[in-house]
């Protein structure tokens, strides 16, 4: 039986009030166009990281983006997300952001390609309507701009 | 999405989701395992198109210990309060 971790979540963030989890308003679904073979991939995370050099989030409510460069040498990866568990993805951002894992699939062919750009975002807001109303179609745009197929989604 | 949090991803309807049974904030492995970190990617990516309706959850069966231990439970819930009013 899988962890719950709703009760762990609210009792760490006591004495705050239990998080409200929310889903879309609008519908989320849509086809898939093309194979994962010719696809261009970009992984989205909430795990608020970024490049050593970029600007860093604000802790908690920070409605800001990072596009982090998909190329897995661009750079050292800093977590800011203020979340209990950062102990050991802070270690080896790799397992909460495959930048690696995913350019070896761009290599085998088992993805058309990898998008010039990843984005990364503070997850854990509790500002849902702006997060669906600015940030969401903020992030959207970009994926759209860079002619992404696939937008992966690692919740942090 | 690829989550690890199945109580919570059961909630907020995502439209397509792989459920893989690691301790949260290890998605896709323990630290520096590159082959586990591309298996867990390489499968979910290949049953993600598969999806034909908003909401679903699959399970891709990957277990933390080859054993099927679920020892982690109790250091990860330590480690998540540790970090109570952070």
């Amino acid at each position: 039986m899988a962890l719950e971790y709703l009760p762990i979540m609210a009792q760490s963030g006591a004495p705050k009030p239990p998080r409200i989890l929310v889903s879309p308003s609008k519908p989320s679904w849509c086809s898939v166009i093309k194979p994962v073979q010719q696809s261009r991939v970009a992984l989205l995370t909430s795990a608020a990281l970024r490049l050593a050099g970029q600007q860093s989030f604000t802790p908690k409510e920070d409605l800001t983006y990072r596009l982090v460069p998909s190329d897995p040498n661009a750079g050292e990866i800093v977590i800011d997300h203020h979340s209990g568990i950062g102990r050991v993805p802070k270690q080896d951002p790799e397992i909460v952001f495959p930048r690696t894992a995913l350019a070896a699939l761009e290599r085998k062919g088992l993805i058309g390609e990898r998008s010039p750009f990843h984005v990364s975002f503070m997850g854990g807001l509790r500002r849902h309507a702006e997060i669906e109303s600015e940030l969401a179609p903020a992030i959207a745009a970009e994926l759209q701009r860079a002619q992404v197929d696939l937008a992966l989604l690692v919740p942090y | 999405m690829i989550g690890t949090a199945l109580d919570i991803m059961s909630k907020v309807t995502p439209p397509r989701a792989v459920f893989v049974d690691y301790p949260v904030g290890r998605t896709f492995g323990p630290p520096q395992n590159r082959t586990r970190n591309e298996e867990v990617l390489s499968r979910s990516l290949a049953v993600l198109p598969s999806f034909s309706s908003s909401g679903e959850i699959r399970d891709l069966h990957f277990q933390w210990e080859a054993d099927g231990s679920r020892a982690w439970e109790n250091e990860l819930q330590k480690e998540m309060l540790s970090a109570r009013g952070d």
